[in-house]
């Protein structure tokens, strides 16, 4: 049976003085995949930083795994662990001394007040199994700040996938990737949803990947301005009422 | 003949309680400007910090303008002076840079105004800029101590989130770390720590305290949790080689703990060169 892991209800967020998102609502259901799609600048990544709490939202309700999160930001350690966040822009200092099991490792159990080793053989485990998941064992020993971008892509995932979720945020993730590794990256995605019953939301620019892999897609222009399966909020209608111009749809295969 | 001499002068010299309060002192002070040190430089705070060492001069000058004693003074003034420029800086539009020049220039100018009021401590100026670790007292030691093992627990027991902190901000925020919580009070340890620090090494020094050991372990690291224990260690390490090489050539303490610290720091940036000279193969084409 589904669960709701999220629900936005009436949201707005303020960036600075600008109105980026404007009363959106809607919600997700565990083991499944939602797009949010829209133009640049139409407030995708606003509307995914307010509900992780990194931008504070000037009015609505954000309720993950049935808490409410606070007007702060605040959500019980316990749910923390269970989100996980691919941001869109990570840029690595290259001169942070800090190998890619270290930051994998960072994604596993919660973050609070402990001792440095606690755990560390089930977290060290934990780390090798998300790196083999997104075939990235080789790269365990390097410097973060030495991976190539779509190396880095994957090592974030395996950061995400180190330990059990229930949401899974991506902000652009498979940009930077290649062909092969963005195909096993939409089959991971897969897996995660089916086996795990991860609910997983995404933002994306690619519409025929949208199409092809998602169950739900979010139009979103400041406010929400369609929702539904791929082929309804995907039509050429649709879309043309989303980015403002007249869309012609070409296919390509993978 | 000449070097068992002056070897023998030098453990005569560590003998001397003051000596020994003052390699102590030194130790503490490394090892805590390491710590935090290690932090401090990856997350840009280096001229924060030198810029906090300068300003503490304006809250020993107001001490001593009040009547009341400047190491009372010099504590509690570090931290409400850190908090509030750490205000300024995420509240203004102005470089951080350019808004920490002012702030530190201004500060020392005032101070060296107020000072000038004070008249029985002109003579002493020298100690405020450059310190006096022999001066070093047991309230000294056991204040440095008390901090040591703050930083040691916060730094310790939060590492995990440090590092997170450290390498994306937003990646941090979405696992539920405040990095307001986090960064006030890691601001408040450091400007315990060169407000503790000045007493030893001076304002205009104090801040090599807390970036030359970790920029050297950066160099030499490969891990973080490595880098933050080799930062720590070589701090403590130039604090003795400083004290000893002080001794032995009769030169100013805190200046020769630096001048170790910049040698080690060199050391550190020399060696991975030589290292991949010896050992890359050679890029001369071969010869037919």
């Amino acid at each position: 049976m589904k669960e709701s892991v999220l629900t936005v209800e009436h949201l707005t967020v303020y960036r600075e003085t600008y109105k980026a998102v404007q009363d959106v609502s809607f919600s997700l259901e565990s083991g499944t995949d939602t797009s949010i799609v829209g133009p640049n600048g139409g407030g995708k990544t606003t509307l995914v930083q307010a509900i992780l709490g990194i931008l504070p939202r000037h009015s609505g309700e954000i309720t993950i795994l049935g808490q409410p999160l606070s007007r702060k930001g605040y959500l019980p350690a316990n749910l923390r662990q269970q989100i996980a966040y691919l941001p869109q822009n990570f840029l690595v200092d290259r001169r942070i001394p800090m190998t890619v099991n270290e930051l994998v490792g960072l994604g596993w159990d919660k973050l609070g007040f402990q001792l440095p080793w606690a755990n560390h053989k089930k977290r060290s485990h934990a780390v090798r199994s998300a790196l083999k998941r997104v075939n990235a064992s080789h790269l365990k020993d390097q410097l973060i700040g030495g991976l190539s971008g779509g190396e880095t892509k994957r090592v974030l995932l395996a950061y995400c996938l180190v330990y059990p979720r229930r949401l899974l945020i991506l902000d652009e993730a498979p940009a930077g990737l290649d062909i092969k590794a963005e195909s096993e990256f939409y089959d991971l995605l897969y897996q995660l949803k089916q086996e795990q019953d991860w609910a997983i939301l995404q933002i994306s620019h690619d519409l025929n990947m949208v199409r092809q892999h998602c169950d739900r897609v979010l139009c979103i222009n400041r406010t929400l301005r369609c929702q539904g399966t791929p082929e309804v909020a995907l039509s050429p209608n649709s879309l043309s009422a989303l980015y403002g111009t007249d869309f012609v749809q070409y296919h390509h295969s993978h | 003949m000449f070097f068992q001499t002056e070897f023998t002068h030098v453990i005569e010299l560590f003998q001397l309680p003051f000596m020994q309060r003052a390699l102590l002192g030194g130790i503490l002070t490394g090892i805590m400007g390491g710590v935090l040190g290690s932090f401090t430089i990856l997350r840009q705070l280096s001229f924060f910090c030198d810029a906090l060492g300068h300003s503490a001069l304006l809250g020993i000058s107001l001490g001593y303008l009040l009547g009341l004693n400047p190491s009372l003074v010099l504590l509690p003034f570090a931290v409400i002076f850190a908090l509030a420029v750490s205000y300024l800086l995420e509240h203004t539009r102005l470089w951080t840079d350019a808004l920490l020049n002012i702030i530190y220039s201004s500060s020392l100018a005032i101070a060296i105004i107020i000072l000038s009021f004070v008249g029985q401590y002109k003579g002493g100026l020298n100690n405020l800029l450059f310190g006096d670790i022999l001066a070093v007292q047991q309230l000294d030691l056991v204040l440095s101590s008390l901090l040591l093992i703050v930083c040691t627990i916060y730094i310790g027991m939060t590492l995990r989130t440090q590092m997170l902190l450290t390498v994306d901000e937003s990646l941090a925020i979405a696992r539920g770390v405040s990095v307001s919580t986090q960064r006030t009070v890691f601001i408040v340890l450091l400007s315990l720590v060169v407000g503790i620090s000045i007493k030893s090494i001076g304002v205009l020094l104090v801040s090599a305290f807390v970036v030359i050991p970790a920029c050297a372990a950066r160099l030499m690291s490969r891990t973080f949790t490595h880098y933050v224990l080799l930062s720590a260690g070589l701090g403590a390490l130039s604090a003795v080689l400083g004290m000893v090489s002080s001794a032995w050539f009769n030169l100013p303490s805190g200046p020769s703990i630096v001048a170790t610290q910049l040698a080690i720091f060199l050391t550190a940036m020399v060696i991975p060169r030589l290292r991949s000279v010896t050992h890359s193969p050679s890029t001369l084409p071969p010869q037919v």
